[in-house]
């Protein structure tokens, strides 16, 4: 009898911690939320900050998205993410195939010197980058931005994908090269389709890297029309700096394909990204 | 087998062509570009004029703002390890117990990793907005006149944004935990609770020992991101106020792009790399040997 009050005890004392974690953690959110549906009079008229006012300020967000060319940000990083992505994944997966499955010699040696370029800072690179750039006239464009998010994926990539070949039996190449497959085949056809599960974990986290990369694209690109999200809405802060619901309310835009992607593929993240760890 | 290695295949290599000459062009020839041209007295566009080591020398000895940068970038350090990794511990301890609703906390509690760095900086900046912002609204609701300038305050906003930088670094080193505390045996926790070991003496003399692995992995992940810290003290406060929160990253991004001392902000890049490799030679050794 005393063992199941305890039990009992036990799980209101763990909803209890939860729920009190969880109140801080929503904070951020339900702040932004509040702000970006109040307009400018409503900060004036002493309105507190925990409110709703009596009429949403939709005018916030279309503000944002148009006058606040928020659109066109949201544009340019989906067509550099909507780019990288794919075929970023696939020149990783091409390269972690040559690491795990043919002959090739100092594999262990290739895989550690691709891996350090996953902890090198993006700093090192960004004065040569921004040196060749400008020269190449790759500055301003979306393949340039394209490039350096390529490269700087590679490692993180080559990391995951060769830790999933590694996975797959050898005997299927036997059995592959037996009906007649050459190399090119036995990647297309067998070893990158079957790598499915770990391609799902690497397109989503890719794809929010992509899309809220800050740092190399302040750098590659300053032209208004070409910015991609983050930079675009470090724009909003310097022009709008103190009309905060319309700051709000494009930071809130901004988020919001994020949280759906996030949404839809959440199984992937907490499942599939302790699986990448496990192999 | 002999005979097989000495036939080289050099279709093989062309599969890691593509991703060798991007490597090559986006990462390593930068690096080592950038190794030279932090032996130059440079603005970006003109003369480079040679200096030797005296950009290295010049930051150690007599630049105040590079030190401060170097503390800075420690602290962040030390408050990782030891706020980041325990609450997040805490929270994978916690999201690993039997209980319905489970997935949800941790989706829900996981989420701020999904935003932009740069966003989260916007929103907290918001949050900590001395007149009208949450945390100075809220202890005026709950009828206390507390009241404190939180990113502008040079005592307490380092700390101010660690907290910012918390809400959003907590997800990955937690998932990563969670990952090592599925992989206990329930047999081993039952055997010891036998033995009479109680919650607390059972964590840390059964369970903490048993998620060696994922430590070194949260560890060094956590070092390297905080030697790398950039974008929610660039969105917060730009290294200031008086350069109170300035790190390696955002001194290396004003010395190069507001002031074009080119020759000087590769020159703190490259003491980062230099810096990070005391983190990234064991932890590469230490992935390598594990297969």
């Amino acid at each position: 009898m005393e063992g199941k009050t305890q039990k009992i005890t036990k799980k209101v004392v763990l909803y209890l911690i939860l729920v009190i974690l969880a109140v801080i953690w929503i904070v951020p959110m339900l702040t932004l939320f509040l702000t970006a549906i109040k307009g400018k009079k409503d900060f004036y008229s002493g309105l507190s900050l925990f409110s709703i006012p009596a009429r949403i300020a939709w005018d916030n967000f279309t503000n944002a998205l148009v006058k606040g060319r928020l659109l066109t940000y949201m544009k340019n990083d989906l067509i550099v993410s909507g780019l990288k992505v794919p075929l970023g994944i696939f020149i990783e997966a091409l390269a972690a195939f040559a690491l795990t499955r043919l002959n090739i010699k100092h594999k262990t040696g290739i895989f550690i010197f691709f891996l350090i370029g996953m902890m090198l800072p993006m700093q090192t690179a960004l004065v040569p980058i921004n040196v060749i750039y400008s020269k190449l006239g790759f500055l301003n464009t979306y393949f340039g931005l394209f490039y350096v998010y390529v490269g700087f994926g590679i490692s993180y990539g080559i990391l995951i994908l060769r830790g999933f070949f590694k996975g797959i039996p050898k005997e299927i190449d036997e059995a592959a090269v037996i009906d007649g497959c050459n190399k090119w085949q036995l990647f297309l056809r067998i070893i990158f389709p079957m790598a499915k599960p770990a391609v799902a974990t690497l397109v989503i986290t890719d794809f929010l890297a992509t899309w809220n990369e800050y740092l190399l694209a302040s750098v590659i690109i300053n032209d208004n029309t070409k910015k991609t999200v983050p930079v675009g809405i470090m724009t909003f802060v310097g022009e709008h700096g103190t009309d905060y619901g319309y700051l709000c309310a494009g930071v809130l835009v901004s988020v919001i394909p994020v949280l759906v992607v996030y949404l839809i593929f959440q199984r992937y993240f907490v499942e599939g990204m302790s699986g990448a760890v496990k192999s | 087998m002999k005979n097989s290695d000495n036939k080289r295949d050099w279709g093989a290599y062309a599969f890691m062509l593509p991703a060798g000459i991007i490597y090559l062009s986006v990462i390593v020839v930068p690096v080592l570009y950038s190794l030279y041209i932090s032996l130059f007295k440079w603005n970006g566009i003109g003369e480079k004029e040679f200096l030797g080591l005296r950009n290295y020398i010049n930051l150690f000895r007599s630049d105040p703002i590079f030190l401060i940068s170097i503390k800075n970038n420690l602290i962040w350090i030390i408050l990782t390890i030891f706020v980041t990794m325990t609450v997040s511990l805490g929270f994978a301890v916690i999201l690993n117990k039997q209980f319905r609703g489970r997935t949800f906390f941790r989706g829900f509690f996981y989420f701020p990793c999904v935003i932009a760095p740069i966003a989260v900086s916007i929103i907290w900046r918001w949050i900590y907005n001395p007149n009208v912002g949450f945390i100075n609204q809220f202890f005026k609701a709950i009828g206390s006149d507390f009241s404190q300038s939180w990113i502008s305050d040079p005592k307490v906003s380092i700390y101010a944004i660690f907290v910012a930088a918390l809400w959003q670094a907590i997800g990955q080193p937690m998932i990563l935990f969670l990952a090592g505390l599925q992989a206990v045996s329930p047999d081993v926790i039952e055997a010891s609770r036998i033995d009479g070991a109680s919650g607390i003496k059972q964590f840390v003399l059964i369970t903490v020992p048993l998620l060696k692995e994922s430590f070194v992995i949260v560890i060094a992940t956590l070092i390297v991101s905080a030697m790398k810290v950039f974008d929610v003290i660039q969105g917060l406060t730009g290294g200031g106020p008086n350069n109170a929160t300035q790190m390696l990253s955002t001194y290396m991004y004003s010395q190069t792009f507001q002031y074009n001392n080119v020759g000087i902000g590769t020159t703190i890049a490259c003491v980062m790399v230099i810096m990070m490799l005391v983190v990234i030679v064991p932890y590469v050794s230490f992935t390598a040997r594990e297969d």
